[in-house]
């Protein structure tokens, strides 16, 4: 029902602020028609309407910044763009034709290149083979590779880029934002003249992030159209000559640079005026049963944090701020280097499966390959984390398994023929419950969630918004991660805000807010 | 609080695993019937419990080789590891006159060669199909070397009786193959260990963030599996009468097609011991029809080997159906 | 504490370790031992012998070196190479002609490699496996065709060639260096190469980048088939016999080889040259064990203690790697 009144919101929002292809023209651009332009592309999956008539103008030599929260539709977007999806409707313009991209390799002809976050470089070739690879043949005489006519096309390109890497230096020896500027000069090399990048600050470092800049700008000199997927306030507002804000699918609002403020934009994510959210009743927590005090780990610098009894506490920060690796490492999952954790006011619990018994749990993010054994059946995957509690002579009894699980299967309302259906047939909401189940099972007190709502339905939601209530109501303690602001401003007592692997704000009470959040996480 | 059972339990009576093994059972006995057409003589009371003690051997070589695969293991090394047990046995026996010395022996030797397997995967991270072919190699050259080129044979009839004697008038090899049949099916379904192990076969990271601790229940794994090589060594070595290098070495490829055509899947979490037990007896009335058809023992590596290629890719079909990926 | 402690100690002894391959130390090690303890080690008779050894074994572990970059593993290799000489032996008695004994077994290696090839690159099963149950039909079938006796007997002609010279360097060493050097070309300066590393590295980038990956998984099996099929023929001129098996065994030799020389079951990562090591590190050490007159099988014993060194250090190797990218 609240969804029906946003979206109308939503109409009136964008009726407002795009105007299409009519006031928007980036100063440095030419007058002339936008490069590539997406129109009216819908598209929807199985209980997701993922794409809403989303229309996008991008010109040549300009950034084009899209903007959006977590399942706003900005992947499913560049999927579209790049043919790995078909759009239901709408079509796509490259320089005023209409052309079709049914393929990833339709993209590539057309001159559109994505780099995303995972990248496909092959670690034990060069930096040139690796630009060149699988068009060799450009450089093969007499069936051999002319190995120093390749160098110095992959030289070429660099230089073009302004980098100065080794064109001998294998692709594993390369760091993350080393290795995104060889996919970015592989996309030139195709002659790209659209490159659409996915969050790539995401995993790099500020030097980094600033040559990378650097790069996109002698990239634009070139006339290349580029599309940026980012949060990060900072970069939006320093590269981008036109800013597209997506929300729930739908474009929101499409601006030139300075047309709107950094506040304006933040609550065009939103999506609601801050002051709109549901009244937590507050709770009275109890005593701490987690403390962790500056841990550092390979991922994670300074973490402090420390969680009570019969609270939720919530994780916030872009993904890739560490959110995933701070609980990890508060599981045992991740080796610590320094600094001590202490669960339910004991240091001595070094190992992860000593954490589970003492009563810690761990809702993996991705459940299908942390979470479940989805060949198994609800009962193996219900029972695994309390085995060595409910039989504790180390014989198992069947029967009382059994039981057990329909005991769980009822307490949690789980969909499911019966205890021996394999969970791989069981749908996200029900497949989540049964991870839930398994620690309700062990008797757990300290539960962390990682992204408890991912693709779940909206019925399951709730459950399992009720489920926490009741866990925290008995006296349990709960760290909650999501990308849902609403959801964790809603769920939580409290939270902690992290960005770039280090915990930056703490908000709680009145100060919990979306938009507090937002501007810690994505900073100035 | 309880669900009332009538909503859960459908009315079909045989859980997919039952159905599974009731069909290599019939596999079994149409091929029985087909080898008695031919030759009347394989219905033998005699030729029959004849077969059991031969597939009872394989059956204990492939049972531990079965624990581990479940749990998402390999174990090349078993035939070698019963080689040198039986050598190393067959040697304390021939030195001692005490067949308990014997006993002693191999199974310490059996289980050692677990533990260093299980060593090896735990610690220095090693695929296990690599770990277990190294051992393979070691155990076969410290065999060959302590044997240096002599056979030990003539056992003292009291021990000869683990290989050769009755007991209710059937062999004693199946008699211990039914007990470890027994033992296997209780650990892998009636203790918390073989449940984890299934998990960690299923998925080796969730159980890891399940709190299962996967390296010591793995080096468990790998040491049943030593101790089952070290018992056949010993049956083996009371049946046979003798030792000498190479013995256990060909029993490899037919142990995985045991396992295999047992429907144990190579990709872990899955399987059961009973199917292995089928798997043994029924490579063993292959081989045995085989030279009943007068065919030539040199034939046996072949037709192993296209069981275990044969198994293999129907276990692919079935685990891509299975986990809805084909 | 204390995993920091070992981690950067173990960091250390890998910058050490990558710094000098792993073979080549063990190698120069095992030379000065072996003069030392008997200076007959170094006679230009016994190196001959280490020379011949190796070339052998490089037949083998070269195109092992191959198919492990691509994530795989060649268990078949021996009982291949023994089924391939009982082949040439029984062709040449039933009185073919060298050549076409030698295209009847290429076409039996071709037939295997592919079979190999077709279920591990399209239907993505487990190369241990796969090759584990080749070996058995190869082995099966060798033991067929001689009744499980040693084959001997036919021409001359092929002793001869193994003992023959090109210029003053003996035939096989000559026929392993050049197998050498044109697999170099092929995996460092031809696109099947690249794509080879690869397969290893990440198969669906290359599927991605257009290439018909399966395929080019599916020619590195017949590719290191067809190698050691045509070897058998060094293999039985060696004896001037066939035996079915003899080459049982030398698949480990071969993956040892390859193990030793740097070469990782993981991401593509490989190094051809390493395998020359690899392999002139394992004969050295046998031939070294055979003049202290140390039993045959415990070299093996031997050769797997160096193979776990050897994965000892490829597992620092990547310790180091990990911590530094």
């Amino acid at each position: 029902m609240m969804h029906g009144t946003e979206n109308q919101d939503e109409q009136g929002d964008r009726s407002l602020h795009t105007p299409k292809g009519s006031a928007s023209r980036a100063p440095g651009s030419e007058a002339d028609a936008p490069l590539l332009r997406l129109v009216g592309i819908d598209k929807s999956f199985p209980g997701v309407h993922a794409l809403k008539n989303v229309s996008l103008d991008v010109y040549a030599g300009e950034v084009h910044v899209i903007l959006g929260q977590n399942g706003a539709g900005k992947s499913t977007l560049i999927k579209t763009l790049y043919g790995a999806y078909a759009a239901d409707r709408g079509y796509i313009e490259i320089e005023g034709r209409r052309v079709a991209v049914a393929r990833p390799a339709d993209a590539s002809a057309l001159g559109i290149a994505v780099i995303f976050q995972e990248f496909s470089l092959i670690p034990y070739l060069d930096i040139a083979q690796n630009i060149f690879l699988g068009r060799e043949a450009a450089f093969s005489r007499f069936g051999l590779v002319d190995s120093a006519a390749m160098h110095a096309a992959a030289r070429t390109i660099l230089d073009g880029l302004g980098l100065d890497y080794d064109t001998h230096a294998y692709a594993a020896d390369l760091g993350v934002a080393q290795q995104q500027m060889v996919e970015i000069a592989k996309a030139l090399s195709q002659n790209a003249r659209v490159l659409v990048m996915d969050e790539p600050t995401a995993a790099i470092s500020e030097r980094e992030s600033d040559r990378l800049f650097q790069t996109i700008a002698r990239l634009t000199e070139k006339r290349v159209a580029i599309v940026y997927i980012s949060h990060r306030m900072k970069e939006v507002q320093m590269l981008g000559d036109r800013i597209t804000i997506l929300r729930d699918g739908a474009v929101v609002t499409s601006v030139l640079r300075d047309q709107k403020s950094q506040a304006e934009m933040v609550g065009a994510m939103i999506g609601r005026p801050s002051g709109s959210q549901l009244a937590r009743t507050p709770r009275s927590p109890g005593e701490p049963v987690l403390l962790a005090r500056d841990v550092n780990t390979a991922k994670l610098s300074d973490i402090s944090i420390e969680i009570l009894a019969g609270e939720v506490v919530g994780l916030a920060g872009l993904v890739g701020s560490g959110r995933t690796e701070v609980v990890r490492a508060l599981f045992g999952a991740d080796p610590i280097a320094s600094g001590e954790i202490a669960l339910f006011g004991s240091r001595a619990l070094a190992t992860l499966d000593r954490r589970v018994r003492a009563g810690m749990a761990l809702l993996p993010e991705d459940r299908k390959r942390e979470g479940l054994a989805l060949p198994l059946d609800v009962r193996d995957n219900a029972t695994v984390a309390s085995l060595w509690r409910s039989f504790t002579s180390g014989w198992f009894s069947p029967a009382k398994a059994e039981r057990d699980t329909r005991g769980l299967i009822a307490q949690l309302g789980i969909a499911a023929h019966g205890t021996r259906q394999s969970v791989h047939t069981l749908s996200g909401g029900n497949q989540q419950k049964v991870v839930l189940a398994k620690w309700l099972a062990a008797g757990s007190r300290l539960f962390l969630l990682d992204e408890p709502t991912r693709g779940v339905d909206v019925g399951a939601k709730a459950e399992i918004y009720r489920l926490i209530d009741q866990l925290v109501d008995g006296g349990a303690g709960v760290v909650v991660i999501s990308s849902e602001l609403p959801e964790l401003v809603q769920l939580c007592d409290r939270a902690y805000v992290m960005r770039d692997h280090r915990i930056v704000g703490h908000l709680a009470g009145d100060q919990l807010t979306e938009r507090a959040i937002l501007e810690l996480a994505v900073h100035q | 609080m309880t669900i009332p059972a009538t909503l859960d339990i459908r009315p079909s009576s045989l859980s997919p695993d039952a159905a599974a093994l009731l069909g290599r059972f019939v596999l079994i006995v149409l091929i029985a019937g087909a080898l008695t057409a031919v030759d009347p003589g394989f219905a033998s009371v005699s030729n029959l419990l004849n077969m059991l003690r031969q597939a009872s051997l394989l059956f204990l070589v492939a049972s531990g080789l079965t624990l581990v695969i479940i749990g998402g293991g390999l174990d090349l090394s078993v035939g070698a590891n019963l080689t040198l047990s039986a050598c190393l046995a067959a040697a304390a026996i021939k030195t001692t006159g005490n067949p308990w010395y014997g006993v002693a022996v191999a199974i310490g030797a059996g289980t050692l060669i677990g533990y260093a397997n299980g060593l090896m995967i735990n610690r220095l991270q090693l695929p296990p199909f690599l770990a277990t072919f190294g051992m393979l190699w070691v155990a076969q050259g410290i065999a060959y070397w302590f044997m240096a080129g002599q056979t030990i044979y003539g056992m003292p009839m009291s021990f000869r009786y683990f290989g050769t004697g009755f007991f209710l008038g059937v062999p004693l090899p199946i008699w211990i193959t039914l007990v470890v049949c027994l033992a296997c099916s209780i650990l892998l379904h009636r203790t918390t260990f073989g449940r984890e192990a299934y998990f960690m076969g299923a998925n080796q990271t969730a159980a890891l963030l399940s709190g299962v601790p996967v390296e010591r229940r793995r080096l468990l794994l790998y040491v049943l599996s030593g101790l089952t090589a070290g018992i056949a060594s010993l049956v083996y070595l009371a049946r046979l009468n003798a030792a000498e290098p190479g013995i256990g070495e060909p029993l490899l490829l037919p142990a995985i097609a045991a396992v295999l055509v047992g429907g144990t899947s190579l990709f872990g979490g899955n399987g059961n011991i009973g199917g292995t037990a089928l798997g043994a007896i029924l490579l063993t009335i292959i081989v045995n029809g085989l030279n009943l058809l007068n065919v030539a023992a040199t034939w046996h590596p072949f037709v192993n080997g296209a069981v275990v290629l044969v198994a293999i890719i129907a276990d692919l079909v079935i685990s891509r159906r299975r986990s809805g990926s084909g | 504490m204390s995993v920091t402690i070992q981690l950067q100690r173990r960091s250390g002894m890998g910058q050490f370790l990558s710094a000098i391959p792993g073979a080549g130390l063990l190698l120069i090690l095992m030379l000065v031992l072996f003069t030392i303890v008997n200076p007959r080690f170094v006679s230009q008779t016994n190196l001959m012998n280490v020379g011949l050894q190796t070339s052998l074994l490089l037949m083998l572990a070269l195109p092992m070196t191959l198919i492990i970059m691509t994530e795989g593993l060649d268990l078949s290799a021996g009982a291949l190479l023994g089924l391939s000489g009982v082949i040439v032996a029984e062709a040449l008695l039933a009185g073919w002609g060298v050549l076409a004994a030698c295209a009847a077994t290429l076409a039996v290696s071709i037939a295997f490699g592919a079979l190999n090839g077709v279920l591990i690159a399209y239907l993505s099963l487990p190369a241990f496996v796969v090759t584990l149950g080749t070996m058995g039909l190869m082995q099966g079938i060798a033991l067929v065709l001689t009744n499980g006796d040693p084959v001997g007997g036919f021409t001359p002609a092929i002793e001869t060639f193994y003992r023959s010279q090109l210029w003053f360097i003996p035939t096989p060493i000559a026929i392993a260096a050049a197998l050498y050097a044109a697999l170099w070309l092929l995996l460092y300066r031809t696109r099947l190469g690249n794509y080879v590393i690869a397969i290893g590295g990440n198969k669906d980038a290359l599927r991605l980048a257009g290439i018909r990956a399966n395929l080019v998984h599916l020619a590195v099996y017949v590719l290191g088939s067809t190698i050691i099929g045509l070897s058998a023929v060094l293999l039985i001129g060696r004896t001037n016999s066939a035996h079915p098996t003899v080459g049982i065994g030398m698949e480990f030799e071969a993956i040892a080889a390859v193990v030793l020389g740097g070469t990782s079951f993981e991401k593509g990562q490989g190094w051809l040259f390493g395998a020359v090591l690899g392999a002139l590190a394992i004969t050295v050490l046998r031939n070294g064990l055979n003049i202290l007159s140390i039993d045959s099988s415990l070299q093996v014993v031997c050769i797997g203690i160096l193979l776990i060194l050897a994965l000892l250090i490829d597992q620092a190797r990547k310790q180091f790697v990990r911590r530094t990218a």
